[in-house]
């Protein structure tokens, strides 16, 4: 097997006619331009980042990358883009198609700004969008369901649950991320959908890994263990495909797939056999030797000294079963990002490439030797937690939502939105999907500037009364009842070193008895507020042009929101049926007694008794007597 | 059942003559009913074991119990409602039908509240054949299905009630009526032959013979199903007369009584609801049926102890799964207690502020995202701030939708220092974090007291919060599904855990919460659990009955017992758990009740609803739901309505004049205007007073408090003498008796709405209330005489509301006597939103102040327009 694939592998060397390039596309790195999606027109490249992070956490960003050429595609030519995908894409009439898998929430604050700026993430839950080539709505609508249902059947992720009342048209929040001049604009479909009720787990890990060249078997891929990746404190799962054009007629459709978690190294670390927490060893914690109280029985614990060394095979539970013999060799399948001054140690077969300015090290792997990473514990035990990692980068907002009041009858909804830049305005869109029982009043709506608590003021030209002002623009898509979500798309700025405090109040629906889930007491989860940031050059968002070098420069999202509606006791409607049935069986059969029942007096009637019943049996018997006698 | 003739106007004498010529056969019933009763009372031996019907005991040794399980009842209700049923049925038939035959169908048949069905069956069909509808507005009801309701009615109302028995005694009753079984009777021929050779018409009195039997008192049937016109029941008579033995002359003289009761009832079937409106006896039975109801009332809440009243505990909502993992909470983790132990003592005495910064650190330090919050609120003078502190442990692999509380104050309710709660809450936390299990963010509350500091948090938790007092909260997690809060301030090891669970406004947390926590306790670490300070809990009827009379106080003052109350008022259930007694049980162990009980909350898929909100607590294991204690003070509010609608009609009714015995006729038809301006306005006066009392306790500075209400009191003595002055003498036109009619049935009337619909909200106050306040339904007649009405007038002035607050302040000393009370509700009323002191300033007082001013009230001569 091994050596077919290395012709294969080969050949397409001999076919590559650019020169590779060796930048080093990172997730934190903000190159999103299409140069760079064009490595080569028909490549496959996967990279693993890992980047420790504070509080003994590890971000490890898995990305999968691989290339087809449109005359491939369409003569069905797969090799490297998968079959599957590729059938319904083609069946649904979807030009470009993001698809994601969240699970955790990512706490900006200890971690900073996202992986790929945001880029490769969606709501917890299922995130879908689309872009679909159709000549009318309706038949886009169409197509979308075709796509849900496939990718459901595909993902094995509830997707077929996306149907109209989860579905919306966001018109400032997405911009294609592909080439699509070939097509008219007015036909291509931009449908968005979230189900953020569904539970990401191993059953869609395995589709997932399934639409790789190396299937998880070799490569980074073989890192990935359902148990180590779902128990990680924040996970994404995307897929991208997009067409990605050269020229005039180069174009290529490029499919990406990544993965990204964040692992709490104690957690990770913990054997697979016993994953129960039990108290350490009291030798074994780390104690503040300094308290005067400090004694054999007594610690002060400093946690935070714990969990700074780990390895591959620890962290991931399995050891890297060497470089993806499909993968492009020039781009290295590992890299880590520690401080220069950081000792890590690797075994097997590697070279490893060392970038100090941007405290990156890369690793080459051969595809046979397994390869393991290690980062041993500091030299100084106490030492500070921002020199072992490479500081964060703060994201360009930190968004926190949630609701406000109490009770069945309303609520509201609360969104704190704060630019932690000194300097720059942050200029940004806010996308909810609202479903339609929540019924929202665009007149609550108020987007109010909260005054800093920090000592620096904000800019003097900035005033409270400008506050009206913070809302650019408003792109509102009442709910229909059963049919539609609010869409609500706001075009926000939020000065520096500020917060803007949006709210905005609702009602809440009744349903009717059959809509309500199982579990209907639990609530319903409200999809996660989708913020895209703008790129500060960009004048009016609402005119998406065609040249996608307006890529957003940040995006993120809320956590999703559990809203409670009034919710009837289930148990009643059946003790209802049960007492009415067993009353009407009563008294239907009282009623049709009366009805075919001839009434007479006691005296006019038949005498009933042992009597009547024995004169009538000696009738019975005195005539078959005679018959008998007859006979006889 | 048509309603019996005798119902229409009620004679002692005939009732006397009723008990006296009940047959033979009914008495004996009636005799061993009651015997059985009175032998089930003993202990020794279990009657119902012996005699009931049981099926899997049924053998051909046990046939007995087919003829002995009428006999044997549950309790004295049952019994009674039975034979008060059975009576006149058995009657009937026995009549019918002779003695004889009686006893030989039923003792080869059946039996007590199935004989009552089987007996109401045959009456129906009997009575559908004489009379098949009765007319309801336009519909024509067929009579024979008024068994069926009563059926539904029965098995609806009456718990345990046997709705099979009852049901398969009624259609054995229809198929007899309808004379389907008429054979299972023994002949006549043998009857006369036993009757003759045992003589038994001489020797046994009350005997029914065969031949004396009265074959339907409405004698021979009709052959159409025609409604019977008046006619027939003359005809009757006659016919009646004839087969009836001449034996027993008290009898046939109250049979023809019967028979012409039933002509008149006939000829006055479209006026019997006007005649009995007409009686001059049911204007006399109110204050009886008003005192009957707050008897009961009060007699049912002292028979909720009892095991037939109150039922056993079980945790409702399946996903709890209380005690079923195991806790891992020990070890090593007793280290860091320690520690955190050391830090903690440290920290005492220090300032709210100096506080939080330490633990704020050691929190930073486990790895947890930390807020504060400060707030004032004002109250009585007082300001009552402070600065809470919160972290929140994000459940790893959550999604921030839901969270679980855990409290710790720094003080708790008796301003004791949390000295283990709190180092036993950030131990806990640092374990949690440990776990990646969590299904919902765990969120650890620090607050200065017990009171405020909760009630601040979870108001700005929910946005509900007066942003001039409280901060908003600058970090915030998901729904809250429910609270526990430590209170572990005792410094030695310990036996038992306390659960506090009452809420502000005598709330509930769900049933659920506190059974999964006795569950675990006692269940899983075998630590004792006690209710409402019942330290030792005996499990006797007094010791039950005392749990549920304190819970019903706490509720009825509605004020915050702990941390936990400030939760329930946003549907969030919470406990708060206090370790007390001296046992072994350490710091640990109790961690390792909460920890059992977070991963219980944790597991829950959705909001705590399945349990009861609505309960009374008697001790850790038994409980009475809403449906059975309601009706106790349901019934004491309503002995106000009843009294309020008796005053109105009465109002409406001239006076009678003393010494002339008006016409029956005259005075049931005359009408009487209403003169209404006079005894709203007074009041509606009295209500809007009471907005006084209110502001002014609330609103007044601490200094001033004790003062303005000794002030009020007094003022409050005099306003009834006042008023009353204004009424009788100070007016041209002095008050009338129908005045004070109209004034005491509006102010009963407000009471009667108020306090019913309060006992849905808050049971216990509105029955504490009710019965302060049942004085005033009794009391408050215009009374004739001087000393009547000082006496009545001293008798209120004892239960009046600011005597009971007097005294409570009295009561009170550890908590700063009248005062102290006085801020207490002060305090209440701001921060928790308690609304006793609304109930007792805007329900009661009013209606004491009207109650005053109609007993003091001197009914002028004026003479009434009649109409």
């Amino acid at each position: 097997m091994r050596q077919p694939l290395s012709t294969l592998f080969l050949f397409f060397f001999s076919f590559l006619s650019l020169p590779l390039s060796l930048s080093l596309t990172t997730p934190d790195s903000d190159s999103q331009a299409p140069q760079d999606y064009i490595h080569a027109e028909t490549d496959y490249q996967e990279q693993l980042h890992l980047r420790p992070l504070p509080r003994a956490a590890l971000l490890a960003s898995f990305s999968f990358r691989s290339n087809t050429t449109f005359s491939e595609f369409t003569s069905r030519n797969f090799r490297l883009f998968p079959r599957s995908l590729g059938q319904i894409l083609s069946y649904a009439n979807t030009r470009e198609l993001h698809l994601r898998f969240n699970l955790g929430r990512w706490d900006a604050e200890s971690w900073g700004s996202r992986p790929w700026n945001g880029a490769r993430e969606g709501g917890t839950g299922v995130e879908l969008w689309a872009w679909l080539v159709a000549d009318s709505e309706a038949e886009a609508e169409r197509k979308w369901v075709v796509l849900t249902n496939a990718l459901s059947g595909l993902f094995c992720a509830s997707l077929n649950f996306i149907d109209s009342t989860r579905t919306t048209r966001p018109v400032m929040s997405f911009r294609p991320e592909g080439n699509h001049n070939d097509v008219d604009p007015g036909k291509m479909h931009l449908l968005h959908g979230v189900l953020p009720h569904e539970v990401v787990c191993t059953e869609n890990l395995t589709p997932f890994l399934k639409l790789l060249p190396c299937k998880g078997k070799a490569g980074i891929a073989s890192l990935l263990d359902g148990h180590k990746l779902f128990d990680a404190s924040w996970q994404s799962m995307a897929i991208d495909v997009r067409p990605i054009c050269v020229g005039e007629d180069e174009c290529v459709l490029q499919i990406e797939q990544t993965i990204d978690m964040v692992l709490d190294v104690d957690r990770a670390k913990r054997p697979r056999e016993n994953p129960i927490p039990r108290p350490l060893p009291s030798h074994f914690l780390p104690c503040d030797t300094s308290k005067p109280y400090h004694s054999h029985d007594t610690c002060f614990p400093l946690d935070h000294t714990r969990n700074r060394d780990w390895s591959l095979t620890q962290v991931f539970g399995r050891p890297l079963k060497g470089a993806c013999p499909l993968s492009n060799p020039s781009i290295p399948p590992i890299c880590l990002h520690v401080p220069s001054s950081r000792k890590v140690f690797f075994a097997g077969v590697a070279a490893e490439q060392e970038n100090e300015r941007e405290n990156i090290r890369c690793y080459h792997l051969s595809p046979e030797e397994e390869f393991n990473l290690v980062l041993p514990p500091p030299e100084l035990p106490d030492a500070d937690e921002l020199d072992l990692v490479v500081p964060p980068t703060p994201p360009p907002l930190y968004a926190e939502r949630s609701f406000t009041g109490y009770g069945q009858e309303r609520g509201g909804v609360q969104a704190l939105l704060h630019n932690p830049s000194k300097a720059e305005h942050v200029s940004f869109i806010y996308f909810e999907t609202l479903p339609w029982f929540m019924r929202i009043y665009l007149h609550t709506l108020t987007a109010r500037l909260i005054p800093n608590n920090s000592t620096t003021s904000p800019p003097k030209d900035i005033k409270v009364k400008e506050s009206v002002d913070l809302i650019k623009k408003i792109n509102y898509r009442p709910a229909l009842d059963r049919a539609r979500p609010s869409h609500l798309e706001l075009h926000l700025t939020v000065p520096p070193l500020s917060t803007v405090q949006l709210t905005y109040t609702f009602d809440k629906t009744i349903l009717r008895y059959t809509e309500y889930p199982p579990d209907a007491n639990r609530g319903f989860d409200v999809p996660a507020a989708i913020i895209t940031v703008l790129p500060d050059d960009s004048s009016d968002p609402s005119a998406p042009s065609p040249d996608s070098n307006l890529q957003p420069r940040y995006s993120l999202r809320t956590t999703t929101l559990l809203c409670s509606l009034p919710t009837p006791d289930f148990s009643m409607p059946y003790n209802v049926i049960i007492f009415t049935s067993t009353a009407i069986a009563l008294a239907f059969g009282g009623v049709f007694n009366i009805l075919v029942r001839r009434f007479v007096a006691a005296d006019e009637g038949p005498v009933v008794g042992i009597a009547a019943l024995k004169r009538r049996l000696m009738l019975r018997i005195g005539g078959l007597l005679k018959k008998l006698g007859v006979k006889a | 059942m048509p309603p019996a003739p005798t119902t229409l106007s009620f004679n002692t004498h005939r009732a006397r003559s009723y008990v006296v010529r009940l047959p033979l056969f009914t008495r004996a019933v009636l005799a061993t009913i009651i015997l059985f009763w009175i032998l089930g009372l003993q202990t020794w031996w279990d009657v119902r074991q012996w005699g009931a019907l049981i099926p899997s005991e049924i053998s051909f040794a046990t046939l007995y119990r087919m003829n002995t399980f009428p006999f044997i009842h549950l309790n004295i209700f049952h019994v009674i409602m039975n034979m008060l049923a059975l009576t006149p049925l058995l009657e009937r038939f026995e009549a019918e039908y002779g003695t004889l035959t009686t006893l030989a169908l039923f003792f080869g048949l059946m039996g007590a509240s199935i004989w009552v069905f089987l007996l109401l069956g045959m009456e129906a069909i009997r009575t559908y054949k004489t009379n098949p509808y009765f007319v309801l507005g336009t519909h024509n009801i067929p009579t024979w299905t008024t068994p069926i309701l009563v059926l539904f009615c029965v098995s609806a109302l009456v718990p345990s009630a046997s709705f099979l028995g009852h049901l398969s005694g009624l259609i054995v009753g229809y198929v007899c009526g309808f004379g389907y079984v008429k054979y299972l009777a023994p002949p006549e021929k043998i009857l006369r032959w036993i009757e003759g050779k045992l003589n038994l018409l001489g020797r046994l009195p009350h005997y029914v013979s065969v031949d004396q039997k009265t074959y339907g008192r409405f004698g021979v049937l009709p052959s159409t199903s025609s409604p019977v016109p008046p006619a027939v029941g003359l005809v009757q008579a006659p016919l009646e007369s004839t087969p009836r033995s001449k034996r027993d002359n008290e009898e046939v003289a109250g049979l023809e009584e019967t028979g012409a009761l039933e002509r008149r009832r006939h000829d006055g079937a479209t006026t019997g609801a006007l005649r009995l409106r007409r009686d001059p006896r049911i204007m006399k039975l109110p204050p009886y049926m008003s005192l009957l109801f707050v008897i009961v009332g009060v007699v049912w809440l002292l028979l909720l102890p009892f095991d037939q009243y109150s039922r056993r505990t079980y945790i409702s909502e399946n996903a709890l799964l209380p005690g079923q993992v195991h806790t891992y909470f020990s070890g090593s983790d007793q280290n860091v207690l320690r520690a955190y132990k050391h830090e903690v003592n440290a920290l005492v005495g220090k300032s709210n502020v100096q506080i939080n910064d330490k633990l704020e650190s050691i929190l930073k330090g486990i790895g947890l995202k930390t807020a504060r919050q400060n707030f004032t609120y004002h109250a009585a003078g007082h300001a009552i701030s402070g600065q809470n502190l919160y972290a929140i442990l994000q459940a790893p692999r959550g999604d921030a939708t839901e969270a679980i509380v855990l409290v710790a104050a720094w003080e708790n309710a008796k301003h004791e220092v949390n000295r283990n709660g709190i180092p036993l809450a950030l131990t806990l936390l640092r374990y949690f974090k440990r776990w990646s299990l969590w299904s919902k963010d765990i969120i650890l509350v620090i607050t200065p007291d017990s009171i405020a500091g909760p009630q601040a948090w979870v108001d700005a938790y929910h946005d509900a919060h007066n942003p001039s007092q409280v901060a908003g909260l600058p970090l915030k997690s998901g729904a809250l599904q429910g609270a526990i809060a430590i209170d572990y301030a005792q410094e030695t090891r310990y036996d038992s855990v306390h659960i506090v669970y009452d809420g502000v406004n005598g709330q509930l947390p769900n049933l659920d919460l506190i059974n999964s926590v006795v569950h675990i306790a006692r269940g899983q670490m075998g630590i004792g659990v006690a209710l409402q300070e019942m330290w030792r809990h005996t499990d006797s009827y007094q010791d039950r009955l005392s749990t549920m009379l304190r819970g019903m106080l706490k509720q009825g003052l509605g004020l915050a017992s702990g941390p936990h109350s400030s939760f329930m008022p946003y549907h969030v259930d919470a406990v708060t758990l206090q370790p007390f007694g001296s046992g072994w049980h350490d710091e640990m162990a109790m961690g390792r009740v909460i920890e059992g009980t977070f991963r219980s909350l944790n597991n829950l898929l959705e909001h705590l609803h399945q349990s009861f909100f609505f309960y009374l607590l008697m001790s850790r294991d038994r409980f009475v739901s809403i449906g059975t204690y309601l009706p106790s003070a349901m019934l004491v509010a309503a002995s106000f309505t009843i009294m309020a609608i008796a005053l109105w009609v009465k109002s409406g009714q001239p006076e009678k004049e003393d010494g002339k015995e008006s016409d029956d006729k005259d005075v049931s038809t005359a009408v009487v205007e209403r003169d209404l301006f006079l005894p709203l306005g007074v009041v509606i006066l009295c209500q809007s007073l009471s907005i006084i009392p209110l502001y002014l306790f609330n609103h007044a500075s601490e200094t001033f408090l004790t003062p303005s209400f000794l002030f009020f009191t007094l003022l409050s003595t005099l306003l009834p003498h006042a008023l009353s002055f204004y009424l009788t003498s100070a007016r041209n036109t002095p008050a009338t008796a129908q005045h004070y009619h109209l004034l005491k049935s509006f102010s009963l009337l407000l009471l009667g709405m108020f306090l019913s619909s309060l006992a849905t909200l808050n049971f216990s106050l509105s029955l504490i209330i009710g019965l302060l306040a049942s004085p005033l339904t009794f009391l408050c007649y215009p009374a004739k005489t001087a000393l009547g009405r000082a006496l009545s007038m001293g008798l209120l002035h004892v239960l009046s509301p600011t005597t009971a607050v007097l005294l409570v302040g009295l009561a009170a000393t550890q908590s700063g006597g009248l005062g102290g009370v006085l801020l207490e509700a002060a305090k209440a009323w701001h921060v928790s939103g308690t609304w006793t002191s609304l109930v007792v300033w805007c329900v009661w007082w009013p209606a004491w102040i009207v109650g005053g001013v109609v007993v003091l009230g001197r009914v002028g001569e004026r003479k009434v327009k009649t109409l």
